[in-house]
């Protein structure tokens, strides 16, 4: 289990028996879930401020959650730098999810165990919010999510706090900037058929819905990891779209399925959710992808705290930025924030002080947090020019 | 009509990656009589090989090629002496979790060594592919359906031409009377495993420029393949050809016709009914025992 201090920059390994730990992990797990509000009262005892990470260590987005754990870093070394909170230096312990359903609620179960962890991380993907979200609700703790299927925020789970805006926004923007500025009318929508391709592909046919004039020709779900999207390309060239609009959970997918499109000839515009301009999508899918646009959360021009975090990225990961480090970054500086805020770790006191932000100059955009716990409500658009990503606006949307 | 063509070569393409892993689970099965279900991680192992010898080091792709295939031949003498050879003499129950151990170790091996980033291997061709009329003909598909067709060619020759074939059938049909003919069963169960090693290898390599080089990569194509030789017959090499190749053609004929989402459900909806009205597969033979 990496733990992780801003200053210290300290590793830790356990190294109790198996037997010890089977027990001693079981026995608290049973005791956290079971009494809630016991492990409230017993959180504050450490000289350190602890928050807990789930975070994609292997499995097919082990890349993306190593991005995620550089910007988790980088706002605990600000927050460290900055004198900390409540007085304390911040503490990261960061769990893998496996980048499956169950690994992270087993993620969560182990982090939920220590009751002395205040606030946790949970998942970007929709769908490992939704299988963690049950345990979210008995533990009674804060979870920053970055999950982007508005149900998340909209299913009576009051612990659950959003960093990137969700798809019904995502959905109104690729379909007003498709429509208005683009002026194509003929869609082809292709998601993903989990929690997140779907929901994104309801929001973005709603968003389609109050464009005057626009028919969808085909909306198209396809399952994770495919190795071949021949049918689907064919599909899109058969029903005559003269715009694509998509919402693809993994970047090899979105890889092997823009090298097909073009490869068959299909050369119509094509907005994408955010994994289009995900470093990882961009080098898989190289060429394939120039000339595409996508609605970003993150957008390294598109204001001077995003361009902060970009230098600041760049100088520790020597990568470009994107949105996998920007939202728990973010998440992070927030989360420290509202504890600050509250002036003292009381779960329903961070709550309440996470929905009172406003204005909050991030990474991601401002934030301005509304009462289910969305705290973004606007996309950037964005370009790919040959491999780099152009800031073209900010959408901030009305629904 | 274009639509169908179309569907039908990238059936063949895919099917044919499915059949190149599918041989190599046959060879080792009817060898030592157990299914390698390492099999996939072959080709991962063998993808990674290729991207550390053409990418990194930046070696011409043909040297790239070949040392790729020495080191997978290195693991498959690894892979007999550490995973089967120990257990040779124990019912097939235990080396069938050994090999699914392996794969476990294959593939965390390859992360701590090289990291979660999906890695780009490029294409052997500088052009992607050919535009014949409607059909588009991708390039790498077009070479891994040429090398299956040598593979089956050179397989084909091995088994039935020479006595290093003959040896290694004998010794999968009868392990006691190949050792009382003299046959050295350890070396051909050995090389048997080498040779699945650089099949599997061979496939990853292939595969790679489409489907991008990553630690999930063999698993997923290992568990059709897998079904491609129930399919076909287990322990049939004619079988798991066909069987690999059938079973991309109906997967990407049924995902354009039927469902895009159930796509991999209808490779293993085929694997149900074979294993019902047909369970000893296509080429299979029906094996029944006497009173």
């Amino acid at each position: 289990m990496p733990r992780y201090s801003g200053a210290a920059h300290q590793k830790e390994d356990m190294t109790i028996s198996r037997r010890k730990f089977s027990g001693a992990f079981s026995g608290a797990v049973t005791a956290s879930l079971a009494f809630p509000g016991l492990v409230g009262k017993t959180w504050a005892q450490g000289a350190t401020i602890k928050i807990g990470m789930c975070a994609p260590v292997t499995g097919p987005a082990a890349e993306s959650g190593r991005y995620a754990q550089i910007g988790a870093k980088l706002a605990i070394d600000a927050v460290n730098k900055a004198g900390g909170v409540l007085g304390k230096q911040v503490e990261l312990i960061v769990e893998d999810d496996q980048t499956t359903n169950p690994g992270i609620v087993l993620a969560f179960s182990k982090l939920a165990s220590q009751t002395d962890i205040v606030g946790f991380l949970g998942s970007i993907r929709s769908t490992q919010v939704h299988a963690m979200a049950p345990d979210v609700l008995k533990i009674g703790k804060p979870v920053m999510i970055g999950g982007t299927d508005p149900a998340l925020t909209h299913m009576g789970n009051q612990w659950l706090f959003r960093f990137r805006p969700n798809d019904s926004y995502s959905g109104s923007v690729i379909a007003e900037y498709g429509v208005k500025t683009l002026g194509k009318k003929k869609w082809a929508i292709v998601h993903s058929t989990d929690a997140f391709g779907t929901a994104g592909g309801k929001a973005l046919t709603a968003g389609l819905a109050k464009q005057e004039g626009t028919t969808i020709a085909l909306d198209q779900g396809y399952a994770n990891q495919s190795q071949d999207f021949t049918p689907v390309v064919l599909a899109i060239k058969q029903s005559g779209a003269d715009i694509l609009g998509s919402y693809f959970t993994f970047e090899n997918d979105l890889g092997v399925f823009a090298r097909q499109l073009r490869q068959l000839g299909v050369t119509i515009p094509y907005i994408g959710s955010p994994s289009i301009v995900n470093i990882t999508a961009l080098k898989l899918a190289g060429p394939a992808l120039y000339g595409t646009y996508g609605v970003a959360d993150y957008a390294e021009e598109s204001s001077p705290a995003s361009k902060a975090f970009g230098k600041a990225y760049r100088d520790v990961a020597k990568l470009a930025p994107d949105n996998q480090s920007s939202w728990t970054y973010d998440a992070i500086t927030v989360l420290c924030m509202a504890i600050n805020k509250a002036g003292k770790t009381d779960p329903t006191a961070i709550r309440e002080a996470i929905l009172s932000i406003r204005k909050h100059a991030g990474a991601e955009g401002e934030y301005n947090f509304d009462a289910n716990g969305d705290g973004l409500h606007g996309y950037n658009i964005v370009k790919n020019d040959k491999g780099n990503v152009v800031f073209d606006k900010h959408v901030e949307s009305a629904s | 009509m274009d639509l169908a063509l179309q569907l039908f070569f990238t059936g063949l393409g895919i099917g044919a990656v499915y059949a190149l892993v599918a041989l190599g689970f046959v060879l080792i099965f009817r060898a030592t009589n157990v299914v390698n279900f390492a099999q996939g991680e072959f080709s991962m192992v063998g993808a990674y090989l290729m991207v550390v010898f053409a990418v990194d080091l930046k070696w011409p792709y043909g040297w790239a090629f070949l040392a790729a295939l020495g080191c997978m031949a290195l693991l498959g003498v690894v892979f007999n002496l550490g995973v089967y050879y120990p257990l040779r003499n124990r019912t097939f129950l235990p080396v069938i979790i050994a090999t699914i151990g392996a794969s476990i170790f294959l593939s965390n091996a390859v992360l701590a060594l090289y990291g979660p980033q999906p890695q780009v291997l490029q294409g052997w061709f500088d052009t992607p592919g050919l535009q014949i009329g409607p059909v588009y003909l991708d390039s790498q598909y077009l070479l891994i359906m040429v090398v299956t067709l040598a593979l089956v060619a050179f397989n084909f020759w091995f088994f039935e031409r020479t006595m290093l074939g003959k040896k290694l059938q004998a010794t999968s049909q009868d392990k006691e009377m190949a050792s009382l003919l003299g046959i050295p069963v350890s070396a051909m169960i050995m090389l048997t495993f080498v040779y699945s090693a650089m099949l599997g290898g061979v496939a990853g390599i292939l595969v790679a420029p489409i489907l991008f080089v990553s630690i999930q990569m063999g698993s997923t194509i290992a568990l059709k393949a897998f079904a491609a030789t129930i399919i076909g017959g287990f322990g049939d090499v004619k079988g798991a050809i066909i069987g690999g190749l059938a079973l991309g053609v109906i997967e990407t004929f049924g995902a354009a016709y039927i469902s895009v989402p159930y796509k991999d459900g209808f490779a293993f909806l085929v694997l149900v009914a074979f294993l019902i009205f047909r369970p000893q597969g296509i080429f299979g033979e029906r094996v029944a025992e006497k009173a």
